[in-house]
């Protein structure tokens, strides 16, 4: 091959490296991609995590009736990828017969909640609300907020999230400060609150933590893992999803896995393409 | 020193020194268990404090943003009226039924009206608004993992290995990835962000220093 | 009919949300203004909800006692004040004590969670009878002080004509290392990143137009639309 004759090759390498970035066509495939399971459903295997199996166990050693406090603050668009995670956690939490009280630091938690107990009834089913799980809704402040609720519930708020005084819960008098109880957990979308947690229920108060966050914030979460800060992570739609079937009980999470796995592929294809887009163009280059 | 000038700015910054040094000693100190709880309870008090003032400070924010549209109208830019119009007409009526809610003794969250606006409205546009995202993150992944050089090459392989284990098909192609992704997110990544969250710590120690020291002025807004 | 309504309404923001990838449309901007207004106005509501049970509950039911929550509703009622041209400072008082309160609980606990805390997870055995384990603990020590000189404590060797001194190569050395480790620390969170992304929109589809196909294909033609026009009056202007 002449030396024009290689600079032409490359130009239109180049060219076809533009055709394939062209966003239009990325996004078209992706959408086609992530639909490609509804019609099609793969049923994929999914393996279990070591870490969400510890996560699995920690919670099953629990003492029966054990108090554990959740904060549930994740946005809207954090939905798919935590409301998984909390519905399986807290049906095994229900089934191990421990008492939960929910609060939120972000002011999406409450909302987020309210959808979470309409879309998931069979989770309430048979609990009572006051003895067996308490809703405090969102609490303004952040960091304040956590330092608050560690040291005193009934010393923070007056009343819960559906306008019951907090004086009147049995649950809040046998829990109230975070040493009574034995697992945080954050269900949480801002990489802040779990400072928050780390800083204000663990650090003073010693109270084990379990983070389940996005996928996006788990590579940042790890080093309170490694610190001995935290329990575990519960990273992402995955960590939910293998949850989903360690409890028996599949929702979105599973339900999503096989479009994240055609999704995942399409964009893997993608990065193939454009290593060998890079690398032809810069292989003829080298040779002229 | 003029007086104003004290009111306006020495006397907040010397508030903020003097809640940041009790607050920190307040923490640390122990003298004996009736103290200590003496001491709690002032501590526990600003605490309370200061959530009270966020819940006004966040509907500052929001009144911000209705400002912000009625200065849009009145430009009378004849594209934008509509829009601004119908952003504060929603930000409105949904403060109208939460002082209803409050005024009436039911929990807002509860408020018919109210809670319709937010699974209705404010729940989907918020979460496709975050969700096109995708988009960008597909395309910018075509662009970024290319091994341009031996760091890219490794920043290539650690992306591959953990998109892998994060799905299933990875668990199809070798069911080691699921571990080795555990691996690299607890040893190679960890030591990689520990800095970040050690960083974070001394920023935050240098951040009260320097508001205990009066160095730390933007906080204040504008200049006087 | 209302939930007839609900249904139509959320599968159709969410599809004029998402047309803004291919053009910025009437649509679009639409469903952005909707949540500009329903985001803040929810906002502003939920927090008067944290105002009521942390401070107007507790006046109304026991105005002797709680007497003293009317201090720092005064006070974040100063925040109002920044809107004042002559009075703009009175705000500071609110400002400052939200902040110093905040950085206080941060600024106590800091020293011990971020900093305490992560040095001694360093702090490894370097020798173990497990070699794997000896290889983990070696990756964590070096990655982790080497990263740290990187970000924090960087220091820039002289550059000596001729041969390098050997100071230098060992700073090369521990650069080149954190430079390694945080790509292993980048490459994890973009992958990441890419599930979270895929996440958000996987999850949108099951939640608001797999359910309702006929919903979801009006609002596309009618998005679809909308570009054509868009699309139009870009080429005319």
């Amino acid at each position: 091959m002449d030396g024009e004759e290689g600079l032409k090759m490359g130009t239109s390498l180049k060219r076809l490296d533009t055709i394939i970035g062209t966003r239009q066509l990325l996004y078209t495939l992706l959408i086609i991609f992530t639909l490609i399971p509804m019609f099609f459903p793969l049923r994929l295997p999914i393996s279990i995590s070591a870490r969400t199996k510890k996560v699995y166990n920690y919670i099953d050693n629990l003492k029966p009736g054990s108090y554990i406090f959740i904060d549930f603050d994740y946005d809207p668009a954090g939905r798919g990828e935590i409301e998984p995670q909390a519905v399986a956690m807290m049906k095994h939490l229900f089934d191990k017969k421990c008492k939960l009280v929910m609060a939120s630091l972000g002011t999406t938690g409450p909302v987020m909640f309210e959808i979470m107990r309409k879309t998931n009834p069979d989770i309430f089913a048979g609990k009572e609300y006051g003895k067996d799980w308490v809703n405090i809704g969102y609490v303004a402040g952040g960091e304040s907020a956590a330092a608050g609720l560690a040291r005193s519930i009934s010393g923070t708020v007056a009343m819960d999230a559906y306008g019951n005084p907090i004086g009147n819960l049995p649950l809040i008098k046998e829990a109230d400060k975070a040493e009574q109880f034995a697992l945080a957990i954050v269900f949480t979308t801002g990489t802040d609150t779990l400072y928050y947690f780390v800083r204000q229920w663990f650090t003073p108060y010693k109270t084990p933590l379990i983070l389940g966050i996005l996928g996006v914030m788990g590579p940042a979460a790890e080093p309170f893992v490694a610190a001995g800060q935290a329990v575990e992570l519960m990273v992402g739609q995955v960590a939910g999803a293998e949850y989903e079937v360690l409890v028996g009980r599949p929702g979105i999470g599973l339900g999503a896995m096989d479009a994240q796995s055609t999704s995942h592929a399409i964009i893997l294809i993608f990065i193939i393409l454009g290593n060998i887009m890079f690398w032809s163009v810069r292989l003829r280059g080298e040779k002229r | 020193m003029e007086m104003s000038v004290i009111w306006r700015r020495t006397v907040p910054q010397l508030l903020v020194a003097i809640i940041l040094v009790v607050m920190t000693a307040l923490y640390f100190l122990y003298i004996d268990k009736t103290t200590k709880a003496t001491l709690n309870y002032w501590d526990q008090l600003l605490i309370n404090y200061s959530i009270v003032i966020a819940a006004l400070a966040a509907i500052v924010g929001g009144v911000d943003l209705a400002r912000y549209h009625v200065a849009l109208i009145m430009k009378r830019e004849r594209e934008q009226i509509p829009f601004s119009l119908i952003t504060l007409f929603l930000e409105v009526v949904c403060v109208v039924f939460a002082f209803y809610a409050l005024a009436t003794g039911v929990p807002i969250l509860t408020q018919p009206q109210f809670s319709w606006i937010y699974l209705n409205l404010q729940v989907p546009t918020s979460s496709a608004m975050y969700s096109i995202l995708v988009f960008y993150v597909a395309s910018a992944a075509y662009r970024t993992f290319r091994a341009r050089n031996p760091p890219a090459l490794l920043l290539l392989i650690v992306g591959v290995i953990v998109m892998l284990g994060n799905t299933s098909l990875g668990f199809v192609i070798w069911p080691g990835f699921t571990p080795l992704k555990d691996w690299i997110m607890t040893v190679p990544n960890a030591a990689g962000y520990r800095p970040i969250v050690i960083g974070v710590g001394l920023g935050t120690i240098i951040l009260g220093l320097r508001l205990i020291l009066r160095k730390e002025v933007t906080w204040m807004g504008r200049r006087d | 009919m209302i939930e007839a309504i609900q249904i139509w309404l959320s599968a159709a923001l969410v599809i004029w949300i998402w047309s803004f990838v291919y053009k910025d449309n009437y649509l679009y901007r639409l469903a952005q203004h909707i949540f500009l207004g329903a985001a803040a106005g929810y906002s502003i509501g939920i927090s008067l909800d944290s105002l009521n049970k942390t401070a107007l509950v507790p006046l109304a039911k026991s105005p002797t006692t709680n007497m003293h929550l009317i201090i720092p509703i005064i006070i974040g009622l100063l925040f109002f004040f920044k809107y004042s041209r002559r009075y703009y400072w009175v705000a500071r008082y609110g400002v400052g004590i939200a902040l110093a309160v905040g950085t206080a609980l941060a600024f106590r606990t800091a020293p011990m969670a971020n900093i305490i805390r992560q040095v001694n997870a360093v702090l490894l055995p370097l020798w173990t009878p497990d070699p794997v384990k000896t290889l983990n603990n070696w990756i964590h020590v070096v990655i982790t002080l080497s990263a740290l000189v990187y970000f924090i404590f960087t220091v820039t060797p002289r550059v000596v004509e001729g041969r390098p001194t050997i100071t230098y190569r060992l700073y090369d050395a521990v650069l080149r290392i954190g430079i390694y480790g945080m790509m292993v620390a980048f490459g994890a969170t973009l992958a990441n990143t890419i599930m979270t992304r895929l996440a958000f929109f996987i999850s949108m589809n099951l939640q608001y137009l797999q359910p309702y196909p006929l919903e979801s294909l009006s609002a596309i033609i009618l998005v679809a639309i909308a570009i054509l026009f868009a699309m139009r009056r870009a080429r005319a202007g």
